[in-house]
Parts: structure tokens; C-alpha cells; sequence
């Protein structure tokens, strides 16, 4: 908690100066508001006299130039300290987004997608709440009080103490409801993620309940989660049924008081009518700051939580940066080596062995094939090359120095990879082509595409290359995704490829194209390629069969072929589809 | 050409359209929002009664506050006075209830209506073809049945029932003012008509400042959304730079918006509240003159003070109502769209269950595309005796899990027909077909919950017994047993905590346990663990045993034990027939056997092991 309330504070503290703007309005606001009732009592006071209309109509044009006034004051008040609050919160998000993008890929394992985005969303949403609205309330709601209390006492102390009366009550009652609401509203949030989670399963294996006529069942699950969720829902409801007019009945409490007690007063002459006018005038201006004081108990608790849950991504720690004493190699070569490297997730408990003694090397212009099972071991890596996480034990080396010693810009600047999943961004095909370039250059744009076999199509769509895809644009083919990203990974020409199981939608015939057009414009660039077909990877310089996290079998096709192991055993099973498709 | 640091926004035409903001009424889904309000019409009568009341107990303080000092004040009746009191007294504790039966009353409504729609949107998805969800991602479907709904919800608690209850209140206060001194209000409301117009104009552009503000958060989270999805990607590429720049422009053009709305609405709201001051001024100075003139007393005076202040209290909500029931109807609209995906694969009005059941099945010229005219099978005819074993066999694309997949009518043929027993699928009872049919896919999914549950997916009729006998035949008693709870134990999302081979033998087991007449099957890829494989291979004769059975084969060991070889290649079925036969055809599957088994016998497996790579 502490290192959120600092880091709130260096943002307060970078908008001093208008928050200190906003509050001066504040006070000048509050200033002109406490001379309206003070105008509104020297008036019936007057009329009361029964003097000139004159002097009745002078009191009415004060107020109308104050309230001309004031409505300035109180303009720039509210945009002064609200744009603050905004601007906070756009610091904060960016500041977010940097600090994730610095995050490692074991943040992103452990976390899923919609728990960070509402934490980006809402959580940002109620910082800001609490530095925009509650912010201009806190000070507001204390100096309504210091006024208009102190302008009351001078008019009867004893009346104001009776009128006040109900209000310590009050808060005592509101933060006993805000206190239940919070917990009502945590629960009717926690039902509303399981509800959510009973849904997004069942939508998931949607084929497995239809295929099985089990909806029924499907159903009922959903059912007993809407009535749980439709229960809390009410019962929140109640909770807050009961907070909402609590305000506004003290606020008419006290003025009961002050219209009995004092009007008791008026009748045996110790209070004017223009006083008791006067009072109730300013106890009318206390009602609203006191029920903003009521919403706003329920924002600083919720911008509490909200704290905390942003200082949970603040205070992941990027473990994967650039050395202290990186330097950048002149020019990258590619040769690559991996010297007994070992690999674990290390989640709490129970480390899992992931690779274990990976050692190969690859001079600059190879040609590496992983082959093996799912789950053996490949994809890790070839993750590790690129440092999406770094080697448990071991080195891997890049043109001779450990990868942990470079630049990591540079590192992954030089490896063009295409990862198992063809993600690629709601945006035109240009933007996702050319994303690792900047600024995007249409030439080399088209140039990969031509290479990873899918210019024509992209010719064939609509808008060409500003076609969007995605959601919210055209729909695209696993095969098509997979070249995209390809066309993606060669964007930049780089000296190091890595194919990562890339073309498995791709056809074999179109595979076999797309890996000899690599081939022809490779110019000396080394790759590491995974396949799931090994027919088209038996031109590697080398294959490397992974088992369980371990090499087994290390050579060119002829040699393990002529080894008659694991590899050859593969080669058959797989030749029964393959060959089959050739026909 | 170059571009540079375009933000995401599209060329083509507003691609943001499902943020946008329409109306913020709209008859005719009011009208089918009100359907689900119709079986608790009795309590929402009630809630709608109470609006009238609470305004009433509400606008009756500042008359009390009147009476009181014309009356008793200035009279000096005290008793008189006392009487008044209680009557505030007990006005505020009538405000207080029926605002909160009100609320209540109107949140109950919501909830049970909304508990409603939620069950309707979820049971007709249920419904819903593969093909829906095929375009439809499941985030998407989930948005409707939660946050959309929930914006909803938003309209009873905070948008339309109050605006209502603004309206009566609003009613209320200009009614009284008249009766109580018509030309007194005439004044005090002189200033209306200036502060519709000038309202109107920061209204507008609030509006404008808002319908930006939503699009702009839209757009900003979509991004934020994709670069946590993507941020292998990102990192990969090292493109850290270019990605925070376009984030940073998204982020600036929210907040810019933020800072026009919030001007705007600081300046509507100083004005209301300006215009609230200068009405009373005009009260004191027009009524000071007619106390002084004797017209009315002091009282008046100050009742209407009071009513002006209660009077510019909801125009001040107004324009956050405004939003609130915008972004309802929004939400409403894309429900009901839904609602509306019409459910193509459903039984027919006259379907049958045929008594006679043994498990035969028929192709008829089927030809299938899952659009247009990419055809995925061209006129495929076979026909599969009742307990006949068939193994598909051929390439990915070939069109083999689309046979199956037309079989329980996961998909519905283009052309042709498919019959199961006689009875063209399409006239079968949908859900007597698919019992009749137990399916086995590759990626077997689990739900999370205990085995028991995952084996019988909440059928009654399936017994603890039948479970444990089923999972003993598949060979997956022992691992089950093995584990903590046995068949209490729970599986996790997907199955996450079990092994592959597990989660397969468990998927036979599930089979089984529904007891199907045809089984159908999409084998996974052989293991490598031989002993996993051994057990599959067992349980999967087992599971086969005494139906009849379709497996779209990857094992050679399935292929040899089969009946019947069919031949899938480029959509069509080219050769069918026995092992035999088909070799003696010499055709696609001869070749195909010449390649896989005439090769020289492997020699002792080599032990090439890690030490070639040291």
C-alpha cells in the first residue's frame, strides 16, 4: 500500500500547480455561495422592515452578480481539477502500457488477458475518480462546512448545534452501509466472473454439449449462477436503496429542526425571519457537499482497491532487460550456439524441467530442424533464442557471446520469428506486414509477401495491402494467417529465422514452395525451423530430434535416416498422410 | 509511400460501428425489453406507484415550510408550529420509504427480468449451429450475455426510472408554484426558456465530447487488449517503441476528448446552478415587492426558494441519464440481435425417433461447403452396416472430419442426404440422433469439475456404477483411482491437471458411459509413450466393441482392425473396401500401403542418443 500511495503521490505532485489553481477556485466559489444566503436574509430583513423596493431590488442584483460570478469561479474550478484527473490518468496508462511491455512472457502465463485489462480499465478509472471528483470534494465538502457552520454559529450557536445534530449520525450510519455495499458489491462482482467462466467454458465445449444432448445439464449450471448472481444482485440493491436517501433525509432533518426549533425562536422574538430564512438557506447550501462526502467514502474505497491491484503490475519485475554493461555487436552474423542449456518453468513449488543439455551449433547460413512430439521440448527452444525467457543453466551464444550480453533491441532485432500462433493485429495487412519496421516501407512490405507466398491473395482482397483484418475486417484462413506472419518475420530482412511449427495450415505442395523461395532468398541467413511435416524440412543442414526436453538424435536426414531411430520411425508414420496429398 | 504511425483507425468506413451510440429510446426494443418485465408486472405497478409518492412527500416539505411560517410563525402559534414539525417530520420518513420501495421494488423487477434474459440469451445459444460459432468469437458471445445485459441493468438503477420520476418531481414543482402564487412562478420561471436553449447548447456538445469519449475508450482498450494479446509479438520484434507511440496517441486523443467534456460540463453545470441563483433573486426581488405590497407572506417566499433548489437538481443529472440509457439501448439492441440468430439445425416439427435403432448408416450424394462453393465433399455415397467397423482414411483437407461432423449434424448437408437407421437425419429427433451418436474428437475438451461429472456431463440416468464400469473398460480406472478424491477428483479448465493420454482414455470413458449405438471417432495422433499407447489402442477395441463405428484413422493398428477402408481424397471417396480388397485394387490405398509396410523391417532400434549432440 505504501508504494502505491507514493507513486500517487509523485503524479499529485506533478500537477501542483493546478490543482492549487482549482483549489483557490474552490475557495472562491465557496466564498461567493456563503454570501448568498447572507444577501437573501439583508433582503427579507428589509422587506421584512417593510423599506423601499429599492433597497429589496439592490440585494437581488448582488445576487444575480455574484451568481454570474460564482458560475465562473466554479467553471474553472471543475475543469481545472478534473482535467488533472484526466491527465493523471493518462500518465498512469501510459506508464502502464511501458511497464508492460517490459514485462517478461512468465508474466503473461500467469495472468490472464481479461484480469490485466480490468485492471487497466477500471482500475485506472477509479484512480482517477479518486484525483478528479473526490479530490475537488475533499476539499470542497471541509470548507462548505468551515463556512457556513461559522456563519450559523453567529447567528445562534444553539440552533446550529440542534441543526447539526442529525449529521454525525449520518456519517456514522453512511459508512456502515458504504462498508456493506463494498462487500455486496465484491460479491456480486465475484459471482458476475464465475458467471462469466461458467459461460465462456460452456461456449468452449459447445461442440462436447450439443454432441452429447447435454444442455440440460448446461443449463441448470447456469441457472443456479444467475439466481446466486440475481440474489446478491438484490440484496446490493437493498443496500443501496437504503444509502442513497440517507443524505437527503439528513439534510431535511435538519431543517425540521431549525423550522421548529427556530421558528420557536422567531415567535418569542429572538430570531428574525430573515435569520431562520437565512439558516435554513444555509443548511440547504451544506446538503449537497454532505452527500457528495457519502459518494465520495465509497470512491476512496474503491480507489484504495484500485491502488493496490495496479501496484500488483507495477511491481512485476521485468527480469528480462538489458544488462547493465551491454554491448552491441558490430554486425550480426548468425552463428549460432547452445552449450548445455537448461530449462525450467520455475512456478512456485514445483519446478518443471523443460530442456535439458541443448547443445548444438549452427554456422551462419544453416539450416537447423527441430522435429519431436508436442510438449518435448522445441518450441522452448526456440523461445529462448530471442529471449522471451532466459536459459535456466547453460549459454546460448550469438556470433560468440552470450545473448544475455547484448543489446536486447539488437538481439531480437536480428531474428525474424514466426511463432506457433499466427497472431496478428486488427489493422491493415501493411501495418502487420511491415510491423517490424518503422516507418513501414511498402516495398520491402511486398517483397515478403512475394517470398511467403502471399501477395496474390492479398492482391485478390478488396483494399490490397490497407485491407484490415481481424474482428472488425475480413476473416482470414489459418494458412493465410501463417504466411502473414511469415511475410511479417521477413519484413526486415533479418539475419536469423525462426519458424516455429509455422506452416502447419499450410498446404504441403504450398510448403514446399514457400521453403524453396526461403531458400532462394536466404542469402547466407541462418534458421532454425520446427516442423510438424518432416518431409520438408529434409533438406536441413541439420535435424535435431527432441524427446522430453533432451536432443536424441542429432544429424542430416541421410544419417539419421540411416540410423533407423526415432527420426526414421517418424518419417514413416508421417509419409502415410503426406504421400497421400501428393497423389 | 510510407506510413507512418497511423493509429488503428480504418479506411474503410466507421469500423468502431458496434461502440457507437444510438438513441436513447427506442420504441420497439423497449417494447421486447418490456417482455421480460411482464411476468412481474404486479410488482413493477407497485414500484411505478411509489414514484408519484415520493415525489409528493418530497415536494410537500417547502409547502410544510410555508404553512409554517405564514401560518403559526408569523401568528405565533406554537402548538400550530409543533404540528407542522411532525408533518415534515413525517414527510422526510415518507420520502425516505418510498424511495427506497421504490428502488428496491424497481431493482427486483430488473433482477428477475434480467436473471430472465440472461437464462433466454443462454439457453438459445445453447441452440446455436457450429457454424455460428465458427464466426462468432467466444468473448464476444460472452460480452452479450454479461456486461451487455449489465449496461441494462444500469437503465432501470440509474437511467430511465428516475428520469421518469425526474419528470413527475419536475411536474410536481412547477403545479404547486402555480397554484400557490401563478404569477410569482411566471417570474421565478421566467429564466426557463434562456436556460433550455443554453443548456441545450452545452448539452449537445457534451453529447458530442461523449459519443467521442466512448468511441475513443473503445478504441484505446481494443488496442490495449490486442498489444496484451500480442505481446510475444510485440517483444519479439523489439517494436516496443512503435507500439507505445501509437497507444500514446490513442491515450492522448481520450484524454483530449475528456478535457472538451469536461469543459463543457463545468460549464453547464456552473450555469444551472447560476441560473438556480439568479431565480431566487428574482423570487426576492418580484416577491419582495408583493410582501411589501401585501400580496402573499413570507412563507411563500420561502417555499419557493426551496422549490427552485429542488428544481434544478435532476435538470442537473439529466445529461448522465441521458448517456446511461444510450449505451441501454445499445447493449438491448445487440442482445436482441442474438436473440434473433436464428437456430438452423433443429428438429424438425414432424421428427421421429425410429424404434427399430441398430446403427446403420447411409451417405446419399452428399456434397458439403462450409461457404459458398468450396466444396468439402462432392457427392459422397457409402453405406455402413449395422456393427460395421469403418476406418476413414486420407490427407488433411481430404473432408474426413466433415463426414463425421454431418453425421450428428453438427453441420447439415448442402446436397444430398445423410441417414442414420433408415431416416434421413434431418427428420430424426435432434436430440434422440445425437444420443444415438457418441463423438470423439482429437482435442478431447474437459470441463472443469469432478471426472464423474465430466464422464456423465450431468445425465441422472448415467449411475456411479455405469461411470466406473466404463472407465475400467477404457483402461482409465487405475490412473482415476490413483488420483486424490478418485472420481471426485476435479479436473481444472480443459483438463489442464491430466496427461494427454489421460484426458483421452477419459474421452473414450465419457463415450462409453452413454452407451451410443454409433460410435465416431477422430483419432489423435499415436503417442510416443508406447505404454499410453498400448492402453489406448486396448481401450479403443473395447470401445468399439458391439456398435457400430467410424474412426477417421491415424494408426495402423485401427486401419488393420477395421472392416472397411474408406478412401477420402480431395473432398471425394475414392476407393472403399477391405484391407484386402483394396490391395488387391492397387490403387490410392495400395500405394499407400506399398509405401507405409514394404519397407525393409526396422533394424534394432540404434541408441543415437543425447551423445551425438555432446
Amino acid at each position: 500500500m505504501m508504494a502505491a500511495v507514493r507513486r500517487l503521490q509523485s503524479y499529485v505532485w506533478r500537477y501542483r500547480r493546478r490543482y492549487l489553481a482549482g483549489g483557490a477556485c474552490l475557495f472562491i466559489t465557496a466564498t461567493l455561495a456563503m454570501s448568498i444566503p447572507y444577501l437573501l436574509k439583508r433582503a427579507i430583513n428589509a422587506i421584512e422592515l417593510g423599506q423601499s423596493s429599492h433597497e429589496v431590488t439592490f440585494f437581488a442584483a448582488a445576487i444575480v452578480g455574484i451568481a454570474l460570478v460564482q458560475a465562473v469561479a466554479r467553471a474553472f474550478s471543475r475543469t481545472l481539477i478534473f482535467n488533472v484527473g484526466r491527465d493523471i490518468e493518462y500518465d498512469l496508462r501510459n506508464d502502464l502500457f511501458a511497464h508492460l511491455q517490459r514485462l517478461p512472457q512468465s508474466f503473461y502465463r500467469a495472468q490472464q488477458t481479461g484480469d490485466l485489462m480490468s485492471r487497466l480499465v477500471n482500475d485506472v478509472t477509479a484512480v482517477r475518480m479518486l484525483l478528479g471528483p473526490a479530490i475537488l470534494n475533499l476539499v470542497n465538502t471541509p470548507l462548505y462546512y468551515v463556512y457556513a457552520v461559522s456563519i450559523m454559529v453567529r447567528l445562534d450557536p444553539v440552533l446550529t448545534a440542534i441543526a447539526l445534530l442529525p449529521y454525525p449520525l449520518v456519517l456514522i450510519v453512511v459508512k456502515h452501509y458504504s462498508r456493506q455495499m463494498m462487500e455486496q458489491t465484491l460479491r456480486v462482482q465475484e459471482q458476475l466472473a464465475e458467471m462469466s467462466s461458467v459461460v465462456q467454458e460452456n461456449l468452449s465445449g459447445i461442440h462436447v454439449v450439443q454432441s452429447y444432448v447435454a444442455e440440460a445439464a448446461a443449463t441448470a449450471k447456469f441457472a443456479a449462477i444467475n439466481r446466486r448472481f440475481q440474489a446478491s444482485s438484490v440484496r446490493l440493491a437493498r443496500v443501496r436503496g437504503r444509502m442513497l436517501p440517507v443524505m437527503k433525509v439528513a439534510a431535511s432533518l435538519g431543517t425540521l429542526v431549525v423550522l421548529w426549533y427556530g421558528g420557536l425562536h422567531v415567535i418569542s422574538g429572538r430570531l428574525t425571519l430573515g435569520d431562520l430564512v437565512a439558516f435554513i438557506g444555509y443548511l440547504g447550501l451544506l446538503a449537497w457537499p454532505t452527500m457528495a462526502l457519502g459518494w465520495m467514502l465509497s470512491i476512496l474505497q474503491r480507489g484504495r482497491a484500485a491502488l493496490q491491484r495496479l501496484e500488483h503490475v507495477f511491481g512485476a519485475v521485468p527480469d528480462i532487460c538489458d544488462a547493465p554493461d551491454a554491448t552491441p555487436l558490430a554486425a550480426v552474423q548468425g552463428r549460432i550456439e547452445f552449450r548445455q542449456v537448461d530449462f525450467a518453468y520455475h512456478t512456485p513449488g514445483n519446478g518443471h524441467q523443460v530442456l535439458d543439455g541443448i547443445t548444438f551449433t549452427l554456422e551462419p547460413g544453416q539450416q537447423l530442424a527441430l522435429v519431436g512430439r508436442t510438449g518435448s521440448g522445441k518450441s522452448t527452444i526456440a523461445q529462448l533464442l530471442p529471449r522471451l525467457a532466459d536459459v535456466s543453466d547453460g549459454q546460448i551464444l550469438l556470433d560468440g557471446r552470450d545473448i544475455r550480453t547484448l543489446p536486447l533491441q539488437q538481439l531480437r532485432r536480428s531474428i525474424g520469428f514466426v511463432p506457433q500462433d499466427p497472431f496478428l493485429f486488427s489493422d491493415a495487412i501493411r501495418a502487420n506486414i511491415g510491423f517490424p519496421l518503422d516507418p513501414v516501407d511498402d516495398q520491402r512490405v511486398h517483397e515478403a509477401a512475394t517470398v511467403a507466398g502471399i501477395a496474390d491473395e492479398i492482391a485478390a482482397f478488396r483494399h490490397g495491402y490497407d485491407q484490415i483484418i481481424g474482428e472488425r475486417g475480413i476473416t482470414l484462413s489459418g494458412g493465410q494467417r501463417q504466411r502473414l506472419t511469415l511475410a511479417r518475420a521477413l519484413a526486415a530482412d533479418p539475419r536469423i529465422l525462426v519458424l516455429d511449427d509455422a506452416l502447419s495450415s499450410v498446404d504441403t505442395r504450398t510448403e514446399r514452395r514457400i521453403l524453396e523461395a526461403l531458400r532462394d532468398t536466404q542469402r547466407g541467413r541462418t534458421s532454425i525451423v520446427i516442423a510438424h511435416r518432416i518431409s520438408t524440412i529434409q533438406h536441413a543442414d541439420l535435424i535435431a530430434v527432441v524427446d522430453d526436453g533432451r536432443i536424441v538424435e542429432l544429424g542430416d536426414h541421410e544419417t539419421l535416416l540411416a540410423h533407423d531411430g526415432l527420426y526414421a520411425e517418424m518419417v514413416r508414420q508421417q509419409s502415410l498422410e503426406e504421400e497421400l496429398a501428393e497423389l | 509511400m510510407s506510413t507512418v504511425a497511423t493509429p488503428p483507425a480504418a479506411p474503410q468506413g466507421d469500423v468502431h460501428q458496434e461502440d457507437a451510440l444510438g438513441k436513447a429510446y427506442d420504441a420497439r426494443l423497449m417494447r421486447r425489453l418490456f417482455q421480460y418485465i411482464h411476468p412481474y408486472r404486479g410488482l413493477f405497478v407497485l414500484s411505478l406507484a411509489c414514484l408519484p409518492l415520493t415525489s409528493l412527500f418530497t415536494l410537500a416539505q417547502p409547502y410544510i415550510l410555508k404553512l409554517a411560517i405564514d401560518r403559526y410563525i408569523a401568528n405565533k402559534d406554537a402548538a400550530g408550529l409543533s404540528t407542522m414539525g411532525l408533518l415534515y417530520a413525517a414527510s422526510v420518513v415518507g420520502d425516505f420509504a418510498f424511495f427506497y420501495l421504490q428502488y428496491y421494488l424497481t431493482m427486483l423487477v430488473a433482477q428477475k427480468s434480467l436473471a430472465d434474459l440472461r437464462m433466454h440469451l443462454f439457453t438459445h445459444v445453447q441452440t446455436l449451429p457450429a457454424a455460428f460459432f465458427d464466426r462468432n468469437p467466444v468473448g464476444r458471445v460472452l460480452t452479450r450475455l454479461t456486461t451487455d445485459v449489465d449496461v441494462i441493468n444500469e437503465m432501470f438503477s440509474a437511467g430511465a426510472m428516475t428520469i421518469l420520476m425526474d419528470v413527475v418531481t419536475l411536474l410536481g414543482i412547477v403545479l404547486i408554484m402555480m397554484t400557490i402564487n401563478a404569477r410569482l412562478a411566471l417570474v421565478t420561471l421566467s429564466l426557463l426558456p434562456l436556460m433550455v436553449l443554453a443548456i441545450n447548447f452545452f448539452r449537445l456538445r457534451a453529447r458530442e465530447s461523449y459519443r467521442l469519449i466512448r468511441e475513443r475508450i473503445a478504441r484505446l482498450n481494443a488496442y490495449l487488449q490486442e498489444a496484451i494479446s500480442g505481446m510475444a509479438v510485440i517483444q519479439l520484434f523489439a517494436r516496443e517503441d512503435k507500439t507505445f507511440r501509437l497507444f500514446d496517441q490513442l491515450n492522448d486523443s481520450h484524454r483530449e476528448a475528456n478535457h472538451w467534456s469536461n469543459i463543457y460540463e463545468a460549464m453547464l453545470f456552473s450555469m444551472i446552478e447560476a441560473v438556480s441563483a439568479i431565480s431566487i433573486a428574482l423570487i426576492v426581488w418580484y416577491g419582495g415587492g408583493q410582501i411589501v405590497a401585501g400580496v402573499f407572506a413570507f412563507g411563500t417566499l420561502v417555499a419557493f426558494i426551496e422549490y427552485v433548489q429542488k428544481f434544478f437538481v435532476p435538470i442537473r443529472d439529466f445529461s448522465t441519464k441521458y448517456a446511461v440509457m444510450q449505451s441501454a439501448m445499445t447493449a438491448a439492441e445487440r442482445v436482441f440481435q442474438l436473440l434473433d440468430t436464428p437456430a438452423t439445425i433443429t428438429s424438425a416439427a414432424n421428427a421421429r425417433v425410429p424404434e427399430h435403432a441398430p446403427g446403420r448408416i447411409e451417405f446419399e450424394h452428399v456434397c458439403f461447403a462450409y461457404k459458398n462453393e468450396d466444396w468439402v465433399l462432392r457427392d459422397v455415397s457409402f453405406v455402413i452396416a449395422p456393427g460395421e467397423k469403418i476406418a476413414i482414411v486420407g490427407a488433411t483437407g481430404a473432408g474426413k472430419t466433415s463426414i463425421i461432423k454431418l453425421l450428428n449434424r453438427t453441420y447439415d448437408v448442402t446436397r444430398g442426404r445423410v441417414l442414420v437407421d433408415g431416416v434421413d437425419v434431418r427428420e430424426w429427433d435432434l436430440a434422440a440422433l445425437r444420443r444415438r451418436i457418441g463423438v470423439v474428437l482429437q482435442d478431447v475438451f474437459m470441463f472443469s469439475g469432478s471426472i464423474t461429472e465430466n464422464l456423465t456431463l450431468g445425465h441422472p440416468e448415467i449411475t456411479a456404477a455405469t461411470v466406473e464400469r466404463a472407465a475400467t473398460i477404457v483402461n482409465a480406472h487405475r490412473f482415476i483411482e490413483r488420483m486424490a478424491g478418485g472420481y471426485h477428483a476435479p479436473l481444472r479448465e480443459r483438463g489442464n491437471n491430466i496427461s494427454t493420454g489421460q484426458r483421452q482414455l477419459l474421452a473414450f470413458a465419457r463415450a462409453l458411459a452413454h452407451d451410443p449405438a454409433i460410435l465416431v471417432l477422430d483419432e489423435a495422433p499415436a503417442s510416443v509413450d508406447t505404454e499410453t499407447e498400448l492402453l489406448i489402442q486396448d481401450a479403443l477395441e473395447k470401445l468399439m466393441e458391439g456398435r457400430t463405428a467410424v474412426v477417421i484413422a491415424h494408426r495402423l493398428s485401427t486401419i488393420e482392425h477395421s472392416d472397411r477402408i474408406l478412401v477420402m481424397h480431395h473432398g471425394q471417396l475414392r476407393e472403399s473396401g477391405s484391407h484386402a480388397e483394396l490391395v488387391a485394387q492397387r490403387g490410392l490405398y495400395f500405394r499407400l500401403y506399398q509405401l507405409q509396410y514394404n519397407r525393409p523391417a526396422a533394424a534394432a532400434p540404434a541408441e543415437l542418443r543425447a551423445g551425438a549432440a555432446k
